[in-house]
């Protein structure tokens, strides 16, 4: 995969005066759903800005599919951007907004309106296109910006906060959106709070603190990588959690074995799963043990965020 | 659990101009924290914002605590704490200022008022920073001000109207967290509205779920924790498509979820052990192994779709093969 | 994570009483206004000409003074006396509306902070009531309390006799300040709750006080009318005044009581559109 293929910060560091926005941030996004995560302040929407053009980096380069955001005629060609802020320009109709913004875009009037009513159609607001913005509910605003964003077909989406405020119906058609989107071979770019959706919506993440990346790739891989300060911490609910215990304690692998506070389970944590799970199918398999679940406690994007970030977030 | 009906609702219509926009609500609702869910527009602030005695209802009652919110408002703000959506602050006030005004606006002496106010502050964990200016919080310690005001004169019910509202995870953590504890310790019962159904699984035990201004779904969601203890979700290191015909095989009916996930009905007699030996035969090593259960986002895609306005008997989670 | 030594706990003490509730807005928008020094000297300005006309009341009982010169017939102690001193107290008054009322109700809208007001037991009445006093007490001790004082002065000094005869001036003294303290309090909080910004809130009060003069002017002239008189607030109040204490007037007292009142109205009608605890949905 060469740079084209990718969007890329090469050594990019962002200062507004002396407070610092990104500093040395080395990262190169594939196609897919990537989400940028982080506590307020750890330079998400500074990325996001960094790669859209909005600001220009203090230092280090940015290429967009190789086109510098230095180069907005070309760059939002192919890159479509979805703001967290809740703004409109005064008086338009949703259809107005996403039309007009094609027209921006040098489209001719009959291919603008050809678009506009199929961005309308894949956030399904077709039927309130015509009436003010200013009428719509918040998840109406939200999907209108949506419809913006991806009306001119852009191959990378750069969404800040996408779901800010969607009903759980409009989540998941927005996620369904998303998908079908990244299926296509999009670019998304998605930051979020709400991190059990990263889990299930991203292909990968990329982590930030500080204006730092602490982390970037796949939640389980990064997850992987952590397993010397953080071993894998697995819950398993049997009934009899005393005697596997007691096998378990033989093995070298475990490196730490907690009774669940409902004393029905343990959590175990071990430097290597796999040989973990085939031990315990083993020993169910023997009838040592009444297995009734077994599960990692601590692979998800929320504990990842806690290990590394934690919960020293600004006070 | 509670035995006195902490909301009842009878035939209630809430009209804008000539929208319609609660609409003819019946029920009580006793639990101790009820989460309050809905598509945009379905109703719920109108109904908080009646409950609190903002809007006038065009027919039909609603009591809090047995009393009337038309004709015993004062009485049902004096018993209630609201967490509005929206930022809600006095700018130039510092936090202790503010806590304490709104404690005196609720009846406490000026004394007791200052000395809940800081300890309201110090529970929210905002200690440190009570003395700044409410202007320079950022979004987190705003929706913790917000949460202390709500809590500082000791109310029976209390609102909280999407209270994670923009806070980071870690801050949204902390929150849940809070009202978690505020739900066990605290003698009073909560509403929660939110968007996030993780939320309101975390802290809530009953659900009501409005859609259209219509009560279209009741859920207890303890009860259903103890149902559905057929469905099971399994995780894999290897090739699934094996496994799961091999579990077809034992009679049980079966999907996979992804290149790895598959979900299964155990029927009959079919016991964990027996999916045990079919991995082990077909050579795969079982990672994960749980029951589902209806999660709260089933339950609400499917209130979505049934719309009746009764209370409805909770559904089953489906498994139909092939399709997820 | 929060560490905390005492958790939840509801509370059982006391409650004080509903009707004293409205003093606590007064109170809490007191602690930061008097930290203004700005304020504070002008307060101080403010009982300059009560002092000054205390000392007038004064020195016809003086006989040194009297001697230099008849105080008694350069500075009388009548209608006009009266009348001038609340003219001139009532534009300070004006004055200090001006810095403190903007900020009044324009800081609570700012951030949406009515809804935790009225999820409260407080009425929107107590509301208007308790950001009116604060105000009301303040214009008060410059208008109409030094008023009395000083003709309970010039009573003691003059006689149970001048009293009884002249009760009136204290009577008008006291409504005509009333008068013009709802007034003020009245546009002040409408224009506070209409303009978010301090800073415009305060120009717009003045705006309409200077412009509506001019634009009375205008029509007067222009028309040659007198009407115009009925949109210049000076005039409206100053009739009233003029009425009260028996002097004459600028304008005929029956138009000047119509100006009040529809001003009176106006004000009440756009405090009631505005102060709402939930947001007004856009059509």
């Amino acid at each position: 995969m060469s740079a084209e293929d990718r969007i890329v910060f090469e050594d990019v560091s962002k200062f507004y005066g002396d407070v610092l926005g990104v500093n040395q941030v080395r990262v190169s996004i594939p196609p897919g759903i990537t989400t940028l995560v982080g506590p307020n302040g750890s330079g998400k929407t500074t990325l996001m800005n960094l790669m859209t053009g909005l600001v220009q980096p203090s230092r280090g380069s940015i290429r967009v599919l190789g086109i510098p955001p230095s180069d907005p005629e070309r760059l939002f060609s192919v890159l479509g951007y979805c703001t967290q802020f809740d703004s409109f320009p005064r008086g338009l109709t949703g259809y107005e907004f996403i039309y007009y913004s094609l027209r921006l875009h040098g489209m001719g009037a009959g291919r603008a309106d050809e678009l506009t009513a199929r961005a309308l159609e894949r956030v399904s607001m077709s039927e309130a296109a015509h009436r003010r913005v200013a009428s719509y509910s918040k998840g109406m605003r939200q999907r209108i910006k949506l419809a913006q964003a991806i009306a001119h077909q852009p191959a990378v989406l750069v969404l800040d906060e996408p779901l800010n405020g969607l009903d759980p119906m409009a989540r998941s058609e927005a996620i369904a959106l998303f998908r079908s989107l990244a299926a296509e071979g999009s670019y998304l770019v998605i930051s979020s709070h709400i991190l059990h959706e990263v889990d299930r919506i991203s292909d990968q993440v990329v982590m930030l603190s500080n204006g730092y990346v602490v982390a970037e790739g796949q939640i389980q891989a990064v997850r992987g990588e952590m397993h010397q300060e953080h071993p894998l911490q697995i819950l398993v609910r049997c009934n009899r959690p005393g005697a596997l215990a007691g096998k378990l304690f033989a093995e070298d692998h475990v490196c730490d074995v907690r009774m669940h506070h409902d004393r029905r389970g343990l959590v175990v944590a071990t430097r290597a799963p796999e040989v973990f799970y085939k031990l315990l199918g083993e020993l169910v398999l023997e009838g040592a043990i009444d297995l009734e679940s077994v599960a990692p406690a601590d692979d998800d994007a929320h504990s990842v965020y806690e290990y590394l970030i934690g919960s020293g977030g600004a006070q | 659990m509670e035995s006195r009906p902490v909301i009842q609702l009878d035939g209630l219509v809430v009209r804008f101009g000539n929208r319609t926009i609660l609409d003819n609500l019946n029920g009580s609702l006793s639990g101790r924290a009820i989460g309050l869910l809905g598509p945009n527009g379905a109703g719920k602030s109108t109904l908080i914002n009646t409950l609190l005695g903002f809007f006038k209802p065009a027919r039909g009652t609603a009591r809090v605590f047995g009393h009337d919110v038309q004709t015993a408002t004062r009485r049902v703000r004096g018993l209630t704490g609201y967490m509005p959506e929206n930022d809600s602050f006095i700018a130039r006030m510092s936090a202790v200022s503010f806590v304490t005004y709104m404690a005196e606006l609720s009846g406490l002496p000026r004394d007791a008022a200052l000395e809940r106010a800081h300890e309201a502050l110090f529970y929210v964990g905002l200690g440190e920073s009570r003395y700044r200016k409410l202007e320079e919080y950022s979004a987190g310690m705003k929706q913790l001000a917000k949460l202390a005001q709500a809590i500082v004169h000791g109310p029976k019910l209390l609102f909280l109207d999407e209270p994670t509202n923009g806070l980071d995870p870690s801050a949204r953590q902390r929150m849940i967290r809070l009202i978690r504890d505020i739900r066990e310790k605290g003698d009073l019962n909560l509403i929660l509205c939110s968007h996030l159904l993780r939320d309101v699984e975390e802290t809530c035990e009953e659900v009501v779920i409005l859609k259209q201004g219509r009560i279209v779904h009741y859920a207890n969601l303890e009860e259903e924790r103890l149902l559905n203890r057929k469905f099971i979700e399994l995780e894999t290191d290897g090739e699934s498509e094996g496994f799961a015909e091999g579990l077809r095989g034992l009679g049980c009916e079966c999907a996979l979820t992804g290149e790895r996930r598959l979900k299964m009905v155990l029927t009959g007699a079919v016991e964990i052990r027996d999916v045990y030996r079919i991995a082990s035969e077909r050579g795969v090593n079982i990672r994960r192994l749980n029951y589902k259960r209806d999660s709260l986002e089933d339950i609400f895609l499917k209130a979505m779709e049934n719309g009746h306005g009764q209370w409805s008997a909770p559904a089953h989670a489906e498994v139909q093969n092939g399709r997820v | 994570m929060a560490v905390y030594k005492r958790g939840y706990e509801p509370y059982t003490g006391r409650l004080t009483p509903e009707w004293s509730r409205f003093l606590i807005i007064a109170r809490h928008a007191y602690r930061g206004m008097f930290e203004s020094r700005f304020l504070v000297s002008f307060l101080v300005v403010c009982f300059i000409y009560p002092v000054v006309a205390a000392v007038l009341v004064y020195l016809p009982h003086n006989a040194a003074a009297m001697a230099v010169f008849d105080v008694r017939k350069l500075f009388p102690v009548d209608g006009a006396f009266f009348l001038k001193f609340l003219s001139w107290q009532g534009t300070l008054a004006f004055l200090l509306t001006g810095f403190m009322g903007p900020g009044l109700v324009a800081v609570d809208l700012a951030n949406n902070a009515l809804p935790l007001y009225f999820c409260r037991p407080f009425s929107r009445a107590e509301y208007v009531v308790g950001k009116m006093a604060v105000l009301g007490f303040v214009l008060s001790a410059i208008t109409w309390v030094p008023g009395l004082i000083l003709f309970a002065f010039a009573a003691y000094l003059e006689g149970f006799a001048w009293f009884t005869g002249h009760l009136r001036f204290a009577f008008a003294v006291f409504v005509g300040s009333w008068l013009w303290i709802v007034a003020l309090c009245l546009l002040a909080l409408a224009i506070s709750a209409w303009v978010k910004w301090r800073i415009a809130a305060g120009a717009l009060l003045f705006g309409l006080f200077f412009v509506a003069a001019g634009f009375g002017q205008a029509i007067n002239h222009s028309m040659n009318t007198d009407l115009g008189h009925m949109v210049n607030l000076a005039s409206i109040i100053g009739a009233i005044w003029a009425w009260l204490l028996h002097e004459s007037a600028p304008m005929p007292v029956a138009n000047a009581w119509f100006s009040l009142s529809a001003a009176y109205a106006a004000c009440y009608w756009l405090l009631r559109r505005k102060l709402r605890a939930y947001q007004v949905e856009r059509a």
